[in-house]
């Protein structure tokens, strides 16, 4: 019931994650952050198991900056991806894998590109312009078929995910407490303004 | 305390009937359906129709059958089928399709003794429809063709589903070799994937148009799709039965196919 | 003792002949489109019908019932558009792509189905879930139209033919059956009216619906662009774009886009038309679909 969403353009990913933490039939918390930034340009979202969710997560940030403190270099984008799936098809293979599925979003900092990737908890990988997770995907991928454009402003793209929450809003039948909104550009990786309290009618 | 003679009396004081206890019935599990495989296709033209079956009857990987025809003349005038002006054929369990034909077969008799004119193929695909139907609970396990000729003259042809949805097609081939016999019939009867050559470049590319197609063009793809498919499918060989509908009446054709 | 007596002191060939009910069934001039149906001898018969036909819960079932659709249906002020796809599938088996799946109801409207611009009186149902119960009951419900055209001369309401519908549904619930119908049409008294009733007994007037696998994708696009202000071609438009979605996303819906507007007089058909072509218009004339690449 948790909502991943993830949409590319010209010169940034947008990563937006619900803010509810869920138990059971209990939402423990309305303002939570479901995202880790790995370095300066790179930010991954995370959905799953609760528990797996965070603790693969800070294994990958600690092992991303350990590579980056270690080598005094950045990882681009691919090779994070491509890290963060070998170790969930790793963690697959073990006695008790992680269940986690993660949306990967960064922008190279020499090519300046935006790159976003699509993992789940069976590590299969995949760059695509725009990705979901979770129910998400039923609702919001179609809308994104007909309105996306690879060369999107940060405004359009955020109109775009604005249309993507309203239409959950409306056919959605729980409350994921509004997103939390990442951008990440050449610039890094910044929180930004997203108005959750909007009213949506159905048609 | 019991008797032995005679009927049990409902009248009787002191007895108790079955249907009188309140303990429910044991059941073994009842599983009143078995496969007997093969497959059956159907190919329509302008003024003829077209209905082929193998003639092989399994159970498992026992066969029963190298001669078991799966299609059958509806509403004929006696056993041999003389005077009839529909096809049925029937592929899954045999019996179920045997019970279907003979209650179609009734269906179309009686249709024509009441109205004095033989039902038309569109009233019968109809009420085939129904009759599937009427067991919506307790299926026929079969999926039946119907072939015929339209008012126009045209060659009609109706595929159904164990229940009776059903649609007038141009071609359908069902039972356990259709997954191998479907694919060539779209690309060989409606052209399916077949384009035009030199009329463009990549998504410019013209499809082929689907034309009706002549009488023995349809016989040859009608054996060429059964030869494939007892290359490949165990439970399709034997025989092929092709039952060929045309204003001048039914021909039936009997083409051996490989017995292994 | 007395139950196994009672068993066999029967005459052993009374249930082997068609019942007298049964050969008048026969011998009638209509086929009887009637309420009554075989069941297996069995204690619980929805059980043996659930192991013998649902493939969801037993993929290994040996009768595959054709299933899995999108189908769409909203009003806007020019009328109501109503659009589906044309798959149905068995399991994994693509059973037809070419399903009508808007089905005419009325007597009025039961000839061939060709395209023209004349509208054809009577209304719309569509059909989604099990393809013969949709077919079979959308079918009872024409019947229960004309004799009410019959009885009371003049047409129907949509209202009542949907509660006819729901009322059956409703009789028949948990046997089994599986359908996700709409019932579209425009009447003097109601003007533009569209419901949704599916098996389980629910009945809902409403502005839009999309029923079926797909609902969800055809959803994504209608509720972001729809008006009720919208003009007859942005509405025929928003209509087949949101079935190509569907098509595009989800496994079980293809084929072809069949495509309906329900006007004041009666309905018009605007098209039965194949999807391919369609996608690459739509992918490469507005620049849609970027996920999929064009050049290798």
């Amino acid at each position: 019931m948790e909502v991943l969403l993830g949409i590319t353009g010209k010169d940034f990913v947008i990563l937006a994650a619900s803010k509810a933490a869920m138990r059971g039939p209990t939402i423990l918390k309305a303002e939570d952050d479901k995202t880790k930034q790995l370095n300066k340009h790179s930010l991954m979202a995370f959905s799953g198991e609760s528990g797996d969710t965070v603790q693969f997560a800070e294994y990958i940030q600690a092992n991303i900056q350990l590579y980056t403190m270690r080598n005094d270099t950045e990882l681009g984008p691919n090779a994070v991806a491509n890290f963060v799936r070998g170790e969930m098809a790793r963690s697959l293979r073990s006695r008790n894998p992680y269940t986690v599925n993660l949306l990967l979003g960064g922008v190279d900092p020499i090519t300046e590109k935006p790159h976003l990737y699509w993992i789940d908890y069976l590590a299969s990988l995949a760059p695509l312009p725009y990705a979901a997770h979770g129910y998400a995907q039923y609702y919001c991928l179609s809308t994104l078929d007909k309105h996306h454009h690879p060369n999107i402003t940060l405004d359009e793209g955020m109109k775009l995910l604005e249309m993507c929450t309203d239409e959950l809003k409306r056919r959605l039948p729980i409350d994921y407490k509004g997103v939390l909104v990442k951008v990440v550009t050449k610039d890094g990786v910044q929180e930004v303004e997203f108005d959750n309290n909007r009213i949506v009618k159905c048609a | 305390m019991t008797t032995l003679t005679g009927q049990p009396s409902s009248e009787a004081i002191g007895y108790s009937f079955s249907k009188a206890t309140s303990a429910p019935i044991r059941e073994h599990s009842f599983y009143p359906y078995t496969d007997n495989g093969g497959s059956t296709l159907g190919i329509t033209g302008s003024d003829f129709a077209i209905l082929a079956g193998d003639t092989r009857s399994v159970a498992g990987y026992n066969i029963n059958s190298r001669y078991a025809p799966k299609v059958f003349k509806i509403g004929g005038d006696d056993e041999t089928g003389e005077g009839a002006h529909i096809l049925l054929s029937v592929v899954g369990f045999a019996a179920d399709g045997q019970a279907l034909k003979e209650r179609l077969d009734a269906v179309v008799k009686m249709y024509k003794y009441q109205h004095g004119k033989p039902m038309s193929v569109m009233a019968c695909a109809q009420r085939l429809s129904t009759i599937f139907y009427q067991k919506r609970f307790f299926p026929y396990y079969v999926h039946a063709i119907l072939a015929g000729l339209d008012e126009d003259g045209k060659g009609a042809l109706y595929s159904y589903d164990p229940v009776g949805s059903y649609e007038r097609e141009q071609c359908r081939a069902a039972g356990s070799a259709a997954s191998l016999i479907m694919p060539f019939l779209d690309n060989q009867v409606n052209f399916k994937n077949q384009y035009i050559p030199g009329s463009g470049e990549g998504h410019a590319l013209e499809p082929k148009k689907p034309e009706p197609l002549p009488r023995n063009t349809v016989e040859q793809l009608v054996r060429d799709a059964f030869t494939s498919a007892v290359e490949r499918h165990i439970e399709v060989g034997d025989g092929l039965q092709m039952m060929v509908i045309t204003k001048g009446g039914i021909e039936e054709i009997y083409y051996p196919l490989k017995k292994d | 003792m007395d139950k196994l007596v009672a068993q066999y002191s029967r005459p052993p060939h009374q249930d082997e002949f068609y019942s007298e009910q049964e050969q008048r069934e026969l011998t009638e001039s209509l086929p009887p489109l009637s309420l009554k149906f075989n069941l297996p001898p069995v204690d619980d018969s929805r059980a043996f019908l659930r192991a013998m036909t649902d493939d969801h819960s037993n993929p290994n079932c040996p009768i595959k019932l054709a299933h899995g659709t999108t189908t769409l249906a909203f009003r806007f002020q020019g009328g109501i558009i109503v659009a589906t796809d044309s798959r149905a599938t068995a399991g994994n088996w693509i059973a037809s792509q070419t399903v009508k799946k808007v089905i005419p109801v009325s007597r009025l409207s039961r000839g061939e189905d060709k395209p023209s611009n004349e509208p054809t009186p009577g209304l719309l149902g569509t059909m989604a879930g099990g393809a013969a119960d949709c077919q079979y009951w959308l079918r009872y419900l024409s019947q229960q139209c004309t004799l009410h055209e019959i009885r009371h001369k003049r047409r129907i309401t949509v209202a009542a033919a949907s509660k006819i519908l729901a009322n059956l549904t409703y009789s028949y619930k948990g046997m089994g059956l599986s359908m996700g119908t709409m019932l579209a049409g425009m009447t003097p008294q109601e003007g533009p009216a569209l419901y949704y009733i599916d098996s389980d007994g629910t009945r809902l007037p409403g502005n839009l619906f999309c029923v079926g696998s797909g609902q969800t994708f055809a959803y994504g696009v209608l509720d972001a662009n729809y008006k009720y202000d919208l003009t007859e071609e942005e509405a025929l438009e928003l209509g087949r774009r949101s079935i190509l979605a569907a098509m595009h996303r989800d496994a079980y819906s293809g084929g072809f886009i069949n495509l309906y507007h329900v006007k004041e007089e009666g309905w018009v058909h605007h098209g039965f038309n194949d999807m391919n072509p369609i996608f690459w218009k739509t992918k490469l004339e507005k620049g849609e679909f970027s996920n999929v690449t064009s050049e290798l």
